[in-house]
């Protein structure tokens, strides 16, 4: 068998649910009924089952099966499968009971097309095959989940039913929850055990079993498993989840998907089990479970909640075997899951029949449906047999070795006692439930006379009679060879070491024998008293319901999430406040950086330059001033302040490029700002200022506060960033050594920018680029509907008369299109020096372009520095005529060009350098005679690319932040 | 000397950091660009060597650190690009929701 076989199972069902949406469709679903449909996907089921039943002799002689497919391999994740005999056991009963299943709901749905019912059951299938087939604890958990979410959607498949919600709701949270738990606990083995593959889990053993964390993982695992299987006080989602159409209660709610829990725990026994925790935890919970479920469904007269009940009783009764640890409890395990899969789904199948055809599965109404139908109690009656555990049933088995397994010698002696009364008491009350159930729903004469019913077609009988039919197979077929391999196989591969079965059902008198038949006799006086038994379990009040433990869970987690929401103000303002002290909080407890310096040596104060100290306090002080003025403007030029004295420091350093690149932004980003002051309205400003004088006391403490810790975190992170830095430079030298040879620059910085760093550079004029694109698109478009004198709403004429009349402008033209800012009236003084400006600046932005690399200044300066002088064209003239006077300034053009450009220039030394941003002097290949210190290469167009996108992008900036509202002038 | 300018640039960040929880939306745009500023000229004095003449390969002496340089003259570009980006929205929030004033904005949470 290959590997890739081993994906088939779980393949052949997502076929399935594909399939089965196809069924939508009106062309298909008119022509094919919903039961023939069924009929026809039941092959797909079918025909996995029988591919697994013919890999079992493969199985059997040469051990598990695996294949392992690379899914993240960064991570070490991959999809792995592994196919041993305890996985091919679950496997075969999803199969099996899976094809059954399928043809059943053919027959269940009276309504027709249930197409979606269909395909939920189909993808279970595949999540449940690939559960079961996974080999590693990442695949495992996908599926596992993937189990958890189609459960939640077959729950609340009538979608109109709010009970059904709920119900659906709890199972998803319940098991979703132990599955987060469940993930945490494998991860936890996997690290211990250096692998997520089941080999190397369970080759790790004794490793894991030592590690420190195995209380942890074992808990976590632990939980994840009570949680799907049902184990109490987790117990309650599956009652609530008989909300489920019939057909997937019996598949996943008593045959498949709850004994999720028991394969995972059975199948990490020979890796965590075989301690004294996981003796007691398992036993423990098990035990109780068996009570509870046991206890619970003895008082119920609904069939479903009955066989639920039961079926939780059965899980714990499972987890109690694995608890057990001994080779005949892993043999009762495996026989208790083949048997209790065989009776429940067919006893549940017979509930949905009976449902079905009379209309209702109380038992308070039904009774005395064997005259009409007889065939179908003939069926159940069967299922009840093994359910009570009565030979010559497969259950009768069962109980026998449950019964021996808690009476083996090695069981502690006080464990012993309490454990053969608990399954006693239990065997008992399961005895009473399946004589309940066949009793009163078939026997005796209707309770409700409404109730009719008749015999449902063969084909829906079908679906029981088969599992029905092999409990009664199974018990009486004298020592089947291959099935009692089987079932040591799979015992064996749980248990870990060898397990003997024997399937005889008669094995003389044993005290497993004498119990049993105790346990039966209890049962039936526990049956002929129900009436007084239900009585006297009513009069019990439930003190303790994990119900109403789930209900305030539920509560608590809605209470918290108010709470959690009275945080959220919705101010920004406070937001940023808290993310402040977090992140404040963070670098000092995570950097371990004192928050004050220790040892503070201030030095000789001789040895500091006076005009380094200067322009720091220069610096500082003019940063604190823009906090007390009264108007913005005059805090914006506190601003400008600070930042050319910025620029001073840098100037100091010296940097002489950054100082220089410092001013011009500096310059820019005064003007920017101010023209955004002029365009938020004066009210509102005025408000806005009456606010950030007149502020309540604690608020400006608190906001003050915030201020001088972050300013004393910066502080330390600075002095000791500063104080323990590297002395030595890696890199640094290297571009000092190697700007000139081979990018001719003396100016090192600019080497950097424009050649070693280029792509970097690039990257940064995009940017710069984008902003200013994106501020024009959010200014001009996204507010055209909010803007009351929005450019379209304008009328068309006044736009044209402006552009026609062009030296008028100080007379007739709007009022934007001759005056500056706030329509303040400009002198031709002022015109007279616009005209003189923008040359200037221009020949000064190209000779940076051209001497940039020799001297400061680069092409970044050269385009801040002639927008600035358009900046102030704009202010003079307005948006309008320095547009229409300055044909040639069509920004979004300006960007396109340089940025092609830059790709252009950097595409091109490929061809001779083979190098991306290589560097070429054209002007040196062809001889041209330059001037000195001036070079035609490839840096000087990158240098004039960067000026022409910078001077784009800085008018796109002052044009949409200028004048908001004015038509774009390109077409 | 490293004493007083971390004490420097811890003063602007401090500065800059109350300015931005100002109510009125310009100071919080001032305040970003002072913030910006301390943390330019923080990176600034990360370099490893304490030049005493520009980084210019013509140049005798010790330089001072390109390396930085380089990095800050790229941070001080996308800072402005940020910061203008800034202002259009405060501008659009101006006009959408006609105020100034940052508390007006608390409608985060919907």
């Amino acid at each position: 068998m290959s590997g890739a076989a081993l994906f088939i199972p779980i393949l052949l069902p997502i076929l399935g649910a594909a399939l089965a949406l196809l069924y939508r469709s009106p062309s298909i679903n008119h022509r094919l009924s919903f039961r023939s449909v069924c009929w026809l996907l039941s092959i797909l089921p079918l025909i996995s089952f029988l591919g697994l039943l013919a890999s079992t002799p493969i199985v059997h002689a040469a051990g598990p099966q695996t294949v392992s497919l690379a899914w993240i391999p960064s991570l070490g994740v991959s999809i792995s499968l592994w196919l041993d005999s305890l996985s091919l056991l679950f496997l075969l009963l999803v199969a099996g009971i899976g094809a059954l299943i399928v043809i059943y709901t053919g027959c269940y749905f009276s309504s027709g097309a249930e197409w979606r019912f269909l395909a939920y059951l189909f993808l279970f299938m595949a999540a449940m095959s690939g559960l079961l087939l996974a080999g590693d604890i990442v695949t495992l958990f996908v599926f596992w989940e993937g189990t958890s979410v189609t459960s939640f959607l077959l729950i609340a498949y009538k979608t109109s039913d709010e009970a059904a919600r709920r119900s659906a709701f709890k199972s998803l949270f319940i098991t979703g929850g132990g599955g987060v738990a469940l993930l945490a606990g494998l991860l936890f083995v996997a690290s211990v055990a250096g692998g997520g593959d089941f080999a190397a889990i369970l080759s790790s053993g004794d490793a894991l079993r030592s590690s420190p964390l195995y209380p942890v993982m074992l808990a976590l695992v632990a939980f994840g498993a009570f949680t799907k299987s049902a184990q109490t006080p987790a117990h309650i989602w599956l009652p609530d989840a008989m909300s489920a159409p019939t057909p997937a209660s019996a598949y996943l709610h008593s045959a498949t998907m709850v004994k999720a829990g028991i394969y995972l725990m059975a199948r990490m026994n020979p890796a965590l089990g075989q301690t004294e925790p996981w003796f007691w935890l398992l036993t423990g919970f098990g035990l109780s479970t068996m009570l509870t479920g046991a206890f619970v469904g003895l008082k119920k007269r609904d069939l479903k909640a009955l066989l639920a009940y039961s079926t939780v009783s059965q899980l714990g009764v499972m987890m109690m075997l694995i608890g057990d640890d001994t080779s005949t409890a892993f043999k009762a395990l495996v026989v208790s899951v083949l048997a209790h899969a065989l009776y429940k789904s067919a006893l549940f199948l017979v509930t949905g029949i009976i449902d079905h055809e009379t209309g209702t599965r109380d038992l308070d109404r039904l009774g005395g449906l064997r005259k009409t139908m007889p065939r179908t109690m003939a069926v159940a009656v069967i299922a009840a047999l093994s359910m009570a555990g009565l030979p010559p049933m497969f259950g009768f088995l069962a109980k026998e070795t449950l019964l021996a397994s808690v009476t083996h010698p090695s069981v502690p002696g006080i464990a012993q006692g309490l454990l053969v009364t608990a399954v006693v008491a239990a065997g008992a009350m399961l005895f009473a439930q399946a004589a309940t159930f066949v009793w009163d729903a078939f026997m005796g004469r209707p309770r409700d006379p409404k109730v009719h019913g008749h015999d449902p077609s063969a084909w829906m009988l079908l679906a029981p009679a088969i599992p029905a039919f092999l409990s009664l197979m199974f018990g009486l077929l004298p020592e089947p060879k291959r099935l009692a391999d089987f079932v040591s196989d799979a015992a064996e591969a749980a248990y870990g070491g060898e397990v003997k079965v024997s399937l005889a059902l008669w094995a003389g008198i044993t005290p497993p024998l004498v119990l049993s038949v105790i346990a039966i006799a209890i049962g039936f006086v526990l049956w002929q008293s129900r009436e007084r038994v239900r009585l006297i379990q009513g009069r019990i009040p439930a003190a303790v319901s994990a119900n109403r433990l789930y209900d305030g869970t539920l509560r608590a987690l809605d209470r918290s999430a108010r709470l959690a929401l009275r945080t959220q103000d919705g101010r920004l303002r406070h937001y940023l406040a808290t993310i402040l002290i977090g992140a404040g909080a963070l670098i000092v407890v995570l950097g371990e950086i004192p928050v004050l310096p220790t040892a503070p040596e201030l030095g000789p104060v001789a040895e500091m330059p006076l005009l380094r100290v200067f322009a720091l306090i220069l610096a500082t002080a003019a940063a604190a001033i823009s906090i007390f003025l009264r108007r913005d403007f005059f805090a914006i030029l506190a601003l400008s302040a600070s930042g050319l004295s910025v620029a001073l420091l840098m100037l100091l350093q010296p940097a002489p490029d950054v100082a220089l690149v410092q001013v011009v932004v500096d310059i820019l980003s005064v003007v920017v700002l101010v023209l955004a002051l002029t365009i938020i309205p004066r009210e509102q400003r005025a408000r806005a200022a009456e606010f950030t004088f007149k502020q309540s006391r604690w608020n400006l403490l608190r906001d003050a506060a915030i201020a001088i810790g972050a300013g004393i975190v910066m502080t330390s992170v600075s002095y000791y960033g500063i104080a323990s830095r590297p002395r030595a430079s890696v890199i640094t030298p290297y571009f000092e050594a190697a700007a000139k040879p081979l990018t001719g620059a003396a100016d090192i910085v600019g080497a950097i920018v424009v050649d070693f760093r280029g792509f970097d550079t690039l990257v940064e004029i995009t940017v710069f680029a984008m902003a200013g694109i994106g501020m024009y698109t959010l200014i001009r478009y996204a507010l055209r509907n909010d803007n009351a004198i929005s450019w379209r709403s304008r009328p068309r004429k006044e736009v044209a008369s402006a552009a026609v009349e062009p030296n008028d402008e100080d007379a007739a033209a709007p009022a934007h299109t001759i005056f500056g800012i706030d329509g303040m009236p400009t002198s031709s003084m002022l015109h007279m020096l616009a005209y003189v400006l923008l040359p200037v600046m221009l020949v000064i932005g190209a000779t940076q372009v051209m001497y940039g690399h020799d001297r400061p200044g680069d092409g970044f300066t050269a385009g801040v520095t002639i927008s600035l002088a358009i900046a102030f064209w704009y202010v003079i003239f307005g948006y309008q005529e320095t547009r229409r006077r300055l044909p040639w300034l069509k920004p979004s053009l300006l960007v396109a060009c340089g940025l092609l450009l830059e790709i252009a220039n950097a595409s091109l030394p490929v061809l001779s350098t083979g190098v991306f941003f290589g560097h070429v002097d054209y002007g040196a290949l062809v001889g041209l005679p330059l001037p000195a210190g001036f070079s035609l290469s490839s840096s000087f167009i990158f240098e004039l690319a960067i000026c022409l996108t910078v001077l784009g992008g800085a008018t796109l900036i002052l044009g949409a932040l200028g004048h908001p509202n004015d038509p774009p002038v390109e077409g | 000397v490293d004493l007083l300018q971390a004490l420097a640039i811890g003063a602007m960040f401090g500065i800059g950091i109350f300015q931005i929880l100002r109510r009125n939306v310009i100071r919080a745009a001032i305040g970003m660009l002072i913030l910006s500023n301390a943390v330019n000229l923080f990176l600034l004095s990360t370099g490893a060597y304490d030049g005493v003449v520009d980084a210019y390969a013509n140049l005798a002496g010790q330089k001072s650190d390109a390396l930085p340089q380089a990095l800050v003259l790229t941070a001080i570009v996308i800072s402005l690009a940020g910061f203008s980006f800034v202002l259009s929205l405060l501008y659009v929030l101006s006009v959408r929701l006609g105020t100034a004033d940052a508390d007006d904005i608390d409608q985060l949470k919907h």
